[in-house]
């Protein structure tokens, strides 16, 4: 990989720097082991399955299933218009891997577990993340 | 083989200093008086103190900030750090080290005033890169988590959850040292605030200042002194994961590798276990433990804690001192499951004192649901 317009600076090196430099790109990439197939997040230099040294990144689908979820009720504040409710939820990404994420434009109440969700890459440069939408809404 | 640290070691001495609220002190200064009354209790001194085993949040280096405050110069030192669980790991380690005579006295002790110091749990200072974005509250959001899923895969429900808070309560109620002792009914706890959905704030441990201290040696000195030995019988430790994301399963813990391995050590099954003690910083947490150590199967731990089972009169009894809920807790808790556990093998936790106690099983939890720890100790009848 190397520097993009909106990425000044070296070439992204170690697994995070890669993996970050993707998302920033606005692509969710997972590291697949060579030796085993496994899909690999959070990034890192070994595989955590077969301790293999011969990871590749890949596209992921973006498809996921909402494995748990967790809300926080904020008790409200003068001068604190964030939400008073803050939903975050672990995915079981199709590939495999867990991730920890948030689907910022679904009330809390109807994110439930079990649903099936799609990956977007979200934020301004230089601080994007990976959120998620329901994908139900999308078919 | 495994069998070899079994009876190795005994507690000779516990102490506890500054429960509940310690303004003006430091975690330094409990922490000394803990370890003071500990010592005073086995009729030994800091000087014959040789090996140390502490951990903590507040301090780079706990151990050795320790050693300088106490004034102590051990010839063994245990610094390792797996959060709340840390504790009970050192029970085993400690068994080791006085096994392989690499000590012959050794102290195992925390203390924290996170409650009039910070005035809030204080969170490690290093956190998952990858959970940070989405703000969690560490270290509650893994508990909510993990609550959430047992929930929808079992069909656990918040009453479930409020029976653990129930019967901690009406344990604290029988413990004049028990930082909340008020009456405390099923509707208060399903009315409480909702903090981290699905847990309120009644399912959630206290946040105090405190301080606790144990000192261990080996049986043959341990006869020789003050007080009753509570002998270690077995441990076990494990762990797959530091982040909440990347735990396999959040409906089973490590819990069950450790405990596995504590009970082979001991050659003894959940059937021998006359009172638990498990660390319960959220109410989940007890229902996760008794199924992964055995006391009832996968998913059942709902049922198995309702009709007050858990609670004084109940079939089973868990967490006699009130527990993290209802008792202290300081940020880390598992030391005072041995403390706990070590009273009522000598027969002098008052009116909460399970009669005929001779096997006590500790549990300790780190970090979020990420280090397990189990050490089961035993009456001399149980060698």
């Amino acid at each position: 990989m190397t520097a993009s317009p909106d990425r000044p600076g070296p070439p992204p090196t170690g697994p995070d720097q890669q993996f970050q430099a993707h998302v920033a790109d606005g692509r969710l990439w997972l590291q697949t082991c060579q030796d085993c197939g496994s899909a690999i997040f959070m990034p890192r230099i070994l595989c955590p399955h077969c301790h293999s040294l011969s990871l590749q990144w890949a596209p992921a689908s973006g498809l996921g299933t909402v494995y748990t979820r967790s809300v926080l009720h904020r008790r409200p504040k003068p001068g604190d218009d964030r939400p008073t409710e803050h939903a975050i939820v672990l995915v079981d990404l199709d590939e495999g891997p867990r991730i920890m994420s948030r689907l910022p434009d679904t009330p809390a109440a109807d994110i439930r577990i079990g649903m099936r969700v799609r990956a977007r890459i979200a934020g301004e440069d230089g601080a994007r993340v990976v959120l998620f939408d329901p994908e139900e809404s999308k078919t | 083989m495994s069998n070899t640290l079994k009876g190795a070691a005994a507690i000779v001495g516990v102490g506890t200093a500054g429960l509940g609220e310690a303004p003006g002190f430091n975690a330094m200064d409990i922490q000394a008086l803990a370890v003071r009354a500990a010592l005073d209790d086995a009729g030994l001194s800091l000087a014959d103190v040789d090996g140390l085993f502490c951990a903590n949040m507040s301090h780079t280096f706990p151990a050795i900030s320790t050693i300088e405050y106490l004034g102590i110069a051990p010839r063994w030192i245990d610094g390792t750090n797996t959060g709340g669980s840390s504790f009970v790991a050192h029970a085993m380690s400690a068994a080791m080290a006085l096994q392989a005579g690499l000590c012959d006295v050794a102290l195992i002790c925390y203390g924290a005033t996170m409650r009039t110091g910070a005035g809030r749990m204080v969170p490690a200072a290093e956190q998952p890169a990858y959970e940070i974005p989405h703000q969690p509250r560490y270290p509650m959001t893994a508990y909510a988590m993990a609550a959430a899923r047992h929930m929808a895969q079992f069909g656990t429900t918040r009453e479930h959850l409020a029976e653990v808070a129930l019967a901690a309560r009406a344990w604290a109620q029988l413990n004049p040292d028990a930082f909340e002792r008020g009456d405390l009914t099923m509707e208060d706890v399903l009315s409480s605030r909702m903090v981290l959905e699905p847990l309120t704030l009644r399912d959630c441990c206290l946040l105090t200042d405190g301080a606790g201290a144990v000192v261990m040696t080996r049986p043959d000195r341990a006869r020789d002194l003050a007080q009753k030995p509570a002998y270690f019988l077995g441990g076990g430790v494990a762990s797959y994961n530091r982040a909440i994301s990347e735990m396999p399963d959040l409906t089973t813990t490590a819990a069950k590798d450790s405990g596995a391995r504590a009970y082979a050590m001991a050659g003894l099954g959940p059937a021998d276990m006359n009172v638990l003690q498990l660390y319960d910083a959220f109410t989940i947490n007890v229902i996760l433990f008794l199924e992964d150590l055995g006391f009832c199967p996968k998913g059942e731990g709902g049922a198995f804690v309702s009709g007050g089972h858990i609670a004084p009169g109940g079939g089973l009894p868990v967490n006699t001192n009130g527990g993290g809920l209802s008792f202290t807790h300081p940020g880390m808790y598992g030391i005072f499951t041995l403390i706990e556990a070590t009273r009522q093998l000598r027969g002098e936790a008052g009116a909460r004192q399970i009669p005929d106690a001779e096997t006590v099983l500790c549990h300790g939890n780190g970090i979020t649901l990420s280090h397990q720890a189990t050490a089961i100790l035993g009456s001399e009848n149980t060698l």
